[in-house]
């Protein structure tokens, strides 16, 4: 294949480098010049992590064949600032915490670099838009745009450069502004997520993923894969030398599948190989002859009696079921003046990490086997991979590697064991770089639920009686399931007095992608059913949903539904907070639309708009310029 | 991932039409990349191997724009940032800058041109809607022996539907010819599922010029995409539009009349009332940002603006 030569100016030097036709300009950076500070986090242009200057002008290097690189001027992260020293704008990220995970900060701080240099003078809501090809998924963008408007202030001399100096911390770190110790090494992109780690004599491994959500593996044929010249080795279930099994609670999941497919998604075989070209192109000479089986999708329909069966060993389909039973269910509900009665159903949710899945394994001179990845749990895989691969606790090392984002979506070890397979079969370092639609496919996602919900009330507002019974999609595996459950159920009537309660969380199995660990555990899920309901009730008793709230709240000594008694409590102070921050107007929750002088308030979320830049060039008056 | 055996920089139209038309089948014509990148990943067209890829971006001859007898003629090379960067484009196309502010971001913007978003002819596309407000024609270029021969087609009549155009065998778009509307409030709307870098469920471009007083459309142009396989032209709207009083009223009425246009299978009653809403914004936003005009509604009402 004809290799291509790429002549250009990189960060003030000029380089000259062979490369693929093909290669996109951010594999010419990542691989070829080793300038890892620009990641891959979707390959798409979806996600910005990859932002870097062509010729002054920001691009996704994602999106850029590096063929059109030639003869430019490349800036990256890297080459923003003198080795050991940070820009403005870096040292202000480091100052207002805008770095959290810091996968997206390299990219997000090349757009606010961009956004200053095109309009110094731009205000929040155009720099808002030039970032808009930026995600970031841990601060909610209001520490990284207080940066980007620190920084304008500072070069425009509005501002003293002395803002950027930490602040001084007086009696009490509580509540003073701390500058997170990670932040420069992300600002910079000098931090190696374990993509950008490289090894000597590294292979690559891809993934070969069922297209079925259930079926049996009648065969497996990877002779013609093995065969070909860059491929070091092929792994399926057979070559798992011990007891085949993880999962955060039951170890129900199998390294790769074995003997059937249970989701969409699901590894069933992978490949190493010199390169990901290589591995990618091995995957296509597997032969996997599958016998599809009945599928289950609907966790309603899990528990039926002649629902297909996901696990032998749990032929109901259940993973956990967390029943809560507190004081007389029925005599709350006889003393109540009203019962209501819903039904919430809340959907799947993915985590979108900007760090996709990424790991290394190698196998060090003494025969230990190393993990290297961005696992939330790595004490826990560790004991799990020593029972799969049959070696004694010590001979497993787990190294995290810094987490580009996880929010509960690296608690589940869904690679690392594929990773130590092929280091255990080659001997060699191996690398595995989920693509971001690979993590979407493969990963745990938020437990889809669906509640059934009953609350008994007095007219004055007072809780006599709940009834709450959520069913839980588990999805194919049981990952985490158990423990949403049990938090589900421990936060399921909120926190709320109430006497009598009738508490169920079910998680079944079904063929669909597996549900885990996602902030808040299934809190969330019972607490949008619980506050829709108190809303509802006040709704319906015609009281102020504060009022509703108040009425029933726990305070301090009050004993919750799994019998803990309170030895503090903040309700009352939340809610005055919530009262006054939403300018709140008393009254029944009645529609009561234009009416209200509580809507539409200065710090209001405005209705989506774009073109601050155009409108800045117009001085046409709006209509109601004209009106008023 | 797309992998070419050979990637191809030409730096002449004639050298690229001769390296195209001996290009082995499957090969590609990129100018921005930035659709055929993501195209060729698993969940579309998967892993994906051409030919050859010829890079249409370092030909001069496609660079730039010139203005001549009310039309402007952008080469191939334009990109969306350019309609928010060029003042004279911003004058003279008074939509496209709206449309350009929906499409993608800044950095995808930089690199995507707006005939590549043309020839992909996706229903979907942010510019065609735009351009069949601007009664744009594409022109196609080929080599006849020698010579390059150019021919010019409306682009409402270019695409034929989803990623069917009438572009033949051995030639390359070069340029799409517009309307000059100096002095029309240009807008654009748009559905899709967030702000920033997202692909229109349904979209919409309106140009509206209203008299000195502000009291009577002189001329109304409004095209809607992503509600049918071609792009729609809304002549019957402008027809009532024109020499009218400029009214809420009316507007609401023409809105309402609007919907019998839609053609999408997909989701028939949602982009329906989408259009409604669509039609009314677009007239709406056009006579707000018609320069140096103050609309004076017959049936003027307060507007509550937070």
């Amino acid at each position: 294949m004809p290799k291509l030569t790429i002549t250009a100016n990189v960060n003030g030097r000029k380089i000259s480098r062979e490369t693929q036709p093909f290669s996109r300009l951010l594999d010419f950076l990542r691989e070829d010049l080793n300038l890892t500070g620009a990641k891959e986090g979707c390959g798409a242009g979806e996600c910005g992590t990859c932002s870097v200057f062509v010729d002054g002008t920001l691009v996704k290097s994602c999106l850029m064949p590096a063929a059109k690189a030639q003869g430019t001027r490349i800036e990256t992260i890297e080459g923003l600032a003198k080795p050991g020293s940070l820009t403005v704008l870096q040292k202000a990220f480091h100052k207002t915490g805008a770095s959290q995970c810091g996968y997206c900060i390299p990219g997000m701080v090349m757009a606010a670099t961009s956004a200053l240099r095109e309009n110094p003078n731009a205000d929040i809501e155009e720099i808002k838009e030039r970032l808009g090809g930026n995600i970031c998924r841990c601060t909610g963008y209001t520490k990284i745009f207080e940066a980007v408007e620190m920084t304008k202030a500072i070069l425009a001399g509005d501002s003293p450069e002395s803002v950027l100096e930490e602040d001084k911390v007086g009696d009490s770190y509580i509540g003073a502004n701390v500058r997170r110790l990670d932040a420069p090494s992300k600002v910079s992109g000098r931090l190696k997520y374990a993509a950008d780690i490289k090894m000597y004599d590294m292979l690559q491994m891809q993934v070969l993923r069922s297209p079925f959500a259930h079926a049996t593996i009648r065969s497996i044929d990877t002779h013609e894969a093995e065969a070909m010249d860059g491929v070091a080795c092929v792994i399926t279930a057979d070559d798992v030398p011990g007891n085949d099994g993880f999962g955060v609670f039951v170890h129900d999941q199998p390294i790769m599948a074995r003997g059937k497919v249970r989701h969409v998604g699901e590894a069933v075989a992978a490949v190493a190989a010199e390169d990901v070209l290589t591995a990618r192109r091995a995957l296509s000479k597997i032969k996997v002859e599958y016998e599809a089986l009945p599928g289950l999708y609907d966790p309603s329909e899990a528990m039926k009696p002649d629902a297909p069966i996901i696990h032998d060993y749990a032929p109901d389909n259940l993973i956990k079921h967390i029943p809560i039973r507190k004081g007389d269910i029925e005599k709350g509900f006889a003393e109540a003046d009203i019962i209501l009665e819903d039904d919430f159903s809340t959907q799947q949710v993915e985590h979108a990490y900007l760090e996709p899945e990424a790991g290394i394994a190698y196998v060090d001179p003494d025969d230990v086997v190393v993990v290297i990845s961005p696992s939330q749990n790595i004490t826990h895989h560790r004991h799990m991979l020593a029972e799969i691969i049959a070696k004694p606790i010590n001979k497993v090392r787990f190294i995290m590697s810094p987490v580009g984002g996880g929010f509960g979506g690296k608690e589940d070890m869904i690679y690392q064991g594929m990773l130590a397979l092929g280091a255990m079969k080659t001997h060699r370092p191996v690398q595995l770089n989920f693509t971001r639609e690979e993590s979407l496919i493969a990963s745990a996602k938020r437990h889809p639920a669906r509640i059934h919900y009953k609350m008994g009330l007095k007219l004055d507002g007072r809780l006599t009686a709940i009834s709450f019974d959520m069913l839980s999609d588990g999805g194919a595996y049981g990952m985490s399931s158990e423990g949403v459950m049990r938090k589900a159920a421990i936060l399921s009537c909120g926190p709320y007095k109430v006497d009598n309660v009738n508490i169920d969380t079910r998680a079944v199995y079904t063929n669909n992608t597996p549900s885990g660990a996602f902030r808040t555990f299934g809190g969330m899920q019972a607490q949008f059913a619980t506050e829709s309901m108190m809303d509802m009730a006040a709704e319906t008793l015609g009281m102020d949903p504060f009022a509703i709230r108040r009425i029933n709240m726990m305070t301090i000594g009050a004993t919750t539904h799994t019998q803990q008694t309170l030895e503090t409590a903040s309700l009352d102070r939340v809610l005055a907070a919530a009262e006054t921050a939403s300018r709140w107007e008393k009254g029944a929750p009645t529609v009561r639309g234009s009416e209200r002088r509580d809507l539409c308030g200065p710090d209001t979320r405005q209705s989506c708009t774009l073109g601050a830049r155009i409108k800045t060039n117009h001085n046409n008056p709006r209509f109601c310029a004209q009106v008023a | 991932m797309l992998t070419c055996d050979t990637y191809h920089t030409p730096h002449s139209l004639a050298e690229a039409l001769e390296l195209w038309s001996k290009a082995p089948e499957g090969s590609r014509i990129v100018a921005g990349a930035t659709d055929i990148l993501p195209w060729a990943r698993d969940g579309r067209a998967g892993d994906v191997h051409v030919p050859e890829l010829i890079d249409v971006t370092r030909i001069s001859e496609l660079d730039g724009y010139t203005v001549q007898n009310g039309r402007v003629r952008l080469g191939a090379g334009t990109v969306y940032q350019d309609f928010l960067t060029e003042q004279t484009l911003m004058r003279y196309l008074p939509c496209m800058p709206y449309c350009s502010i929906w499409f993608a971001d800044d950095q995808i913007r930089a690199q995507a041109s707006l005939t590549g978003n043309l020839v992909n002819a996706s229903p979907a596309a942010d510019g065609t809607p735009a351009v069949v407000a601007l009664n744009g024609e594409i022109e196609l270029a080929r080599l006849d022996g020698e010579d390059i021969v150019r021919r010019l087609i409306p682009v409402v009549d270019f695409i034929r539907g989803p990623g069917q155009t009438q572009l033949t065998k051995d030639e390359i778009a070069t340029a799409v010819v517009l309307d000059t509307a100096q002095g029309y409030g240009g807008s654009f709307q748009k559905v899709g599922l967030r702000r920033s870098l997202v692909i229109s469920v349904a979209c919409a471009a309106g140009l509206v010029k209203a008299d000195h007083d502000g009291r009577l459309f002189e001329d109304v142009r409004l095209a809607v995409g992503g509600v049918g396989p071609r792009p729609i032209r809304l002549l019957e709207v402008e027809q009532s539009l024109k020499g009218e009083r400029i009214s809420h009223d009316l507007i609401e009425q023409v809105a309402q009349a609007a919907t019998d246009t839609v053609g999408s299978r997909s989701r028939q009653e949602y982009r329906r009332e989408v259009i409604v809403n669509f039609v009314r914004a677009a007239i709406e936003d056009a006579l707000t940002n018609q320069p140096n005009v103050n609309i004076s509604f017959e049936d003027a009402r307060e507007e509550h603006y937070a």
